[in-house]
């Protein structure tokens, strides 16, 4: 039993070595693990090839550390666990920066976020949405959510309405019942591109608070991995002093543009 | 309708070559896995027949372990976890080098050790069904105890676990569409990912049935003929 032992520990270490040939000189590659089934943060395209924000923006980042980028698209379910076994180096998939998957993983600085962002009907006037301008306004939102708290905390003077879903908060707003609305702006962006919510549009800037917000986006990593981290967090802030991130993102997300 | 349809397009605008490439990682992963799982099964089928009591009791522990454990945690744990024992051991001895195991690799590995769990009792069964008489009659006309199995035993075998194979071959080729969890495009991945962009679930979802009920057709004819040719010198009531 023990020399089976010996002789498959000495079979696996051949296999690794001969592995070990051909990666050991890869060391500037970073392979990023992205699902290729959520648009537009990283689709694919008919042509089978991999596109969307994440990807132009990985690409981005890749540059800017000096490294080659190879992508690996898989399933959503198991996406962590493969960074876990060193299938990929990184995950940049749409995922949220959250406590619980800071347990298993590291993220870099956010790169992304969905702002909040107000909306009113077209004509409303309302261009300042600072706390004091909407003194008295009526303001809708769904309920239990961090924009319901966010109203609740900063704009007390204000005559807040919290609704079961996000649609009826909406269609309210359609119908003159508020004046204004605050949601996620990705979800506001798609309402508005319907019949029922051609009456609106954005008002004022947009709200990022992470003590409201979360966290943003950002890149996962094996825990431990502070030097790829470093030289992610560096990139990252890198393109987004330059604009790089903005100009990648107002290509993908229309709704930044308006 | 002819835009939905426009939509299977072969070539840069359509997802038809997609799906096609979908469906054929499919059939090359579950034809890989069939042999290697049907000899997997063959052995343990034997194991749990044989004199000696551990014997047994591997090929015993091996069905009880593989037929209990989702297939989807065999695969995640032979994907990921034994990745990461063989790079800790290789990481031992050569701290800069990884190893990698191929997700078809894994695939077929991982489906196949379940195949092989299952088709292990279907063999069992067929084992158990041939008389011993047929044994000893080709051991006392001079066989070999291996040209007795592989002369007298494994075709009358073969014919008697046939159908319960058939059953299993077609779970294999819809157990295929979990390996999307490890990185390989099948059929139903690129399916999934055809609906995330062009917003049809219907019309895809339903393109992928057919394609798998085609799989099915073929098959079923494939083992209606296996089935006629291993009855062959058997009389028909």
């Amino acid at each position: 039993m023990k020399r089976a032992n010996t002789f498959a520990v000495a079979a696996l270490t051949a296999i690794g070595l001969a592995g070990a040939a051909v990666t050991a000189t890869a060391d500037d590659v970073v392979r990023i693990g992205t699902e290729g089934a959520y648009p537009p943060f990283n689709f694919t395209d008919s042509d089978g090839n991999l596109v969307g924000f994440e990807i132009d923006l990985a690409k981005a980042i890749c540059a800017e550390m000096d490294v080659t980028c190879e992508f690996v698209a898989q399933d959503w379910d198991g996406i962590i666990p493969a960074l876990l076994a060193s299938r990929y180096d990184a995950i940049m998939a749409g995922m949220s920066i959250t406590a619980e998957r800071e347990e298993v993983v590291d993220f870099t600085n956010k790169y992304f976020q969905t702002p909040a962002r107000f909306i009113a009907q077209d004509g409303s006037g309302i261009t300042d949405t600072s706390p004091e301008a909407l003194e008295g306004k009526v303001i809708g939102t769904q309920s239990a959510t961090i924009h319901a708290n966010f109203l609740e905390d900063q704009y007390e003077d204000a005559d807040i309405r919290l609704y079961p879903t996000q649609d009826d908060a909406n269609l309210d707003l359609a119908s003159g019942r508020l004046d204004l609305v605050l949601a996620d702006s990705s979800i506001l962006a798609e309402w508005m591109d319907t019949d029922d919510g051609s009456c609106c549009n954005f008002v004022g800037g947009d709200y990022t608070d992470p003590e409201y917000f979360g966290e943003g986006v950002g890149v996962a990593l094996r825990e431990n991995d502070d030097a790829l981290r470093e030289k992610f967090n560096a990139a990252i802030a890198s393109l987004q002093a330059n604009g790089t991130v903005d100009r990648i993102a107002g290509e993908w997300f229309s709704y930044l543009n308006d | 309708m002819a835009e939905l349809f426009s939509l299977l397009a072969f070539g840069p605008d359509g997802w038809g070559d997609e799906l096609m490439a979908g469906a054929w990682l499919t059939i090359r992963l579950a034809l890989v896995t069939l042999p290697f799982g049907l000899m997997l099964g063959l052995a343990i089928a034997l194991m749990k027949e044989a004199d000696h009591r551990y014997i047994r009791a591997v090929g015993n522990v091996y069905t009880i372990v593989f037929r209990g454990l989702p297939e989807l945690l065999t695969l995640f744990v032979i994907y990921n976890m034994v990745q990461l024992m063989a790079n800790r051991l290789v990481q031992m001895v050569a701290p800069d080098s990884s190893f990698e195991i191929s997700g078809f690799a894994a695939g077929v590995v991982a489906l196949g050790v379940v195949f092989g769990a299952f088709s292990s009792e279907v063999f069992l069964g067929a084992i158990r069904a041939i008389p011993k008489g047929q044994t000893e009659a080709g051991r006392s006309l001079g066989l070999s105890p291996w040209k007795t199995f592989r002369l007298v035993r494994l075709p009358q075998l073969w014919r008697l676990a046939l159908p319960g194979l058939g059953n299993l071959w077609l779970v294999l080729l819809k157990d295929t569409s979990l390996v999307s969890v490890i990185a390989l495009n099948d059929l139903l991945r690129q399916t999934q990912v055809a609906v995330g962009v062009t917003k049809e679930p219907f019309f895809f979802y339903l393109i992928a049935c057919l394609i798998y009920l085609g799989f099915t057709l073929i098959s079923s004819v494939g083992t209606n003929a296996l089935e006629r040719q291993a009855n062959q010198g058997f009389a028909t009531r």
